[in-house]
């Protein structure tokens, strides 16, 4: 039985750039922090091969201001959570889909794309979840800047009031 | 056979064997399933969203709301995953009262999945017995939170309703009727050939397959799989309790019914410890309105299995991200694999052994007579219907039922 500590020191060992990057958070909890889609990809295949988290819980999909957040929560036989974090900017949402090597994240990963906008290259094709077919496009109720006020679900248009769409514009 | 000699069934999306919208596209060859399309999120609330804009008192009641069924467990994982941010520990009385009535919460789901499962298979007289014993224990969460389902017994820092004696004596008496009905149900579901008949070799998923879609939950555990979160990463008094994690060897919908079964026992036994071991003292410790920044994973063992919120928390009144991870939204995947080379006559029964979620119903009732509305509550719905059974030359009154066990 492997503890938390030697897991990260193992995982911190084999990859310099989780160095200081991976915290127990408590018992059974080991969350990393952000990292980029190259170094997420690098060690992925490592730590569910050779370390034994090889089941996935899901993956939590985080607006992080400029960029969206990606927590894949991993887990191994002794019910240890790995939370291993992936960022990608806004402007270009892209990230591998999991659903290969993790058939259980295949729902997850059409959460992200539905309700973060983001790019899951690789998804298998399949119905939008959980947001209904002919949803309008460019409209993702989790990011922060989606204000369910404006949405007109008659019309299923968004219409935001001038001014924060100037907002919006100075943010851009 | 050729594709061309394909045919594609929509199942759904209304009541697909369950009582709330899903849509399988299932493609056969012949009678056999060669492919399943899953059509879910028809139930998309917005919920996640919704917590972002309210306090964390005000979202424990939304939460309790994400199902009819596992009400409890959802309030539990979001209250206990706020206390570990917040730093605050609850009162061991508060601890034992999260288990009693999460284990109350076990056995009615169950004995509902029973129920379903038994007329999804023809077995109508067993869905009426689970769902006759299932009233018992619905009466004991009426008693105890003042509802039959949502009972709010959760709050951030311990529970809102204690269990005195007289409810104590209640509910040892519920739990001694129930014991003896359940082990009828143990000694049906081992000897009944029927039964094993129907739902021995239907829905096969393999321990190495649960593994790999992810499932929770009783599917997991009938696939030899010991993992029960209760046991795993113990939380509320479950680290003080002992009790077994049930599992079976047979991965199909009859191991599935047998894990269900047996662990409605472990649950008399758990609540039986916790009446006699609960501690004196509070129910409640004060909790901070502004939770600190900061992140936490919480998980509890729901009946249907392992439910997972994330939060985050931002220093203020309300949240920064709720993720709530259903168990059923875990099993979905596994029950499209166990679908794929069945038979469809096999679909409703496999569907509903992996016990999807569905809504419980409300306790009161608007009737429209003329212009003028009426609510009736429980004892006067009861009446009403033994009253319309009068008027139609039968007194439901002057039936005298047989013994309880006399079916047995």
């Amino acid at each position: 039985m492997q503890t938390e500590e030697a897991i990260i020191h193992k995982l911190a060992e084999k990859f310099s750039i989780l160095k200081d990057k991976l915290h127990v958070q408590r018992s059974k909890r080991i969350i990393s922090d952000f990292l980029t889609r190259e170094e997420f990809e690098q060690v992925l295949p490592y730590v569910r091969d050779e370390m034994g988290f090889y089941r996935a819980t899901h993956v939590v999909g985080t607006d992080e201001g400029e960029d969206l957040g990606f927590i894949y929560l991993l887990t191994n036989d002794e019910g240890i959570i790995l939370a291993l974090k992936e960022k990608a900017p806004k402007s270009n949402p892209k990230i591998s889909s999991l659903s290969g090597d993790y058939p259980s994240l295949e729902f997850h990963e059409r959460e992200l794309v539905s309700l973060f906008g983001a790019e899951v290259e690789g998804l298998p094709p399949g119905p939008s979840y959980p947001l209904p077919d002919g949803w309008p496009e460019g409209n993702y109720p989790l990011r922060k800047e989606w204000n369910p006020e404006y949405f007109d679900q008659k019309t299923m248009t968004y219409n935001p009031p001038v001014d924060a769409k100037e907002k919006e514009g100075e943010k851009k | 056979m050729s594709e061309y000699n394909r045919v594609v069934i929509p199942i759904g999306p209304q009541h697909p064997s369950l009582k709330e919208p899903g849509c399988f596209t299932v493609t056969l060859e012949g009678e056999k399933i060669v492919d399943v399309v899953l059509g879910i999120g028809y139930n998309h609330r917005g919920i996640e969203k919704a917590c972002e804009s309210r306090n964390y008192t005000q979202i424990i009641y939304l939460l309790e709301r994400v199902c009819g069924i596992c009400s409890h467990s959802h309030t539990t994982v979001f209250c206990q995953g706020v206390e570990e941010l917040a730093g605050v520990e609850i009162p061991r009385r508060a601890a034992y009262i999260r288990v009693i009535v999460a284990e109350l919460e076990r056995l009615h789901s169950h004995l509902l999945w029973l129920g379903v499962a038994a007329h999804e298979i023809g077995f109508d007289t067993m869905f009426m017995y689970a769902w006759r014993d299932r009233e018992a224990v619905l009466d004991i969460l009426a008693a105890v939170g003042g509802n039959r389902v949502n009972y709010g017994i959760n709050t951030i820092g311990g529970v809102r309703r204690d269990i005195d004696d007289s409810l104590r004596q209640d509910i040892v008496k519920m739990l001694d009727a129930l014991a003896d009905q359940v082990k009828y149900y143990q000694e049906l579901a081992l000897t009944e050939t029927t039964l094993a008949a129907r739902l021995a070799g239907i829905g096969k998923l393999s321990g190495e397959d649960a593994l790999k879609y992810g499932a929770v939950g009783p599917v997991i555990r009938a696939a030899g799989i010991d993992f029960d979160i209760r046991a795993v990463d113990p939380y509320a008094a479950y680290g003080e309790i002992p009790f077994k994690v049930i599992t079976d060897t047979h991965a199909d919908v009859f191991g599935r019914t047998v894990v269900r079964i047996l662990e409605m026992l472990e649950s008399i036994e758990i609540i039986r410890f916790c009446l006699k071991n609960m501690p004196d003292g509070d129910i409640v410790t004060k909790a901070p309105r502004r939770i600190p920044a900061g992140e936490v994973i919480s998980r509890v063992e729901a009946p249907r299995g392992e439910d997972t919120h994330y939060i985050r928390s931002n220093g203020t009144e309300r949240p920064d991200r709720v993720r709530v991870r259903a168990p059923s939204e875990a099993n979905w995947h596994a029950m499209r694999h166990m679908l794929l080379g069945q038979y469809l006559a096999d679909a409703p029964i496999t569907i509903a052994a992996i016990d999807p979620c569905f809504s419980c119903t409300d306790r009161a009732i608007v009737v429209n007579s003329g212009r003028e509305t009426e609510v009736m509550d429980w004892p006067q719905l009861r009446q009403y219907s033994i009253d319309w059974y009068k008027k139609r030359g039968i007194d439901v009154a002057a039936i005298k039922m047989p013994e309880r066990r006399m079916y047995f």
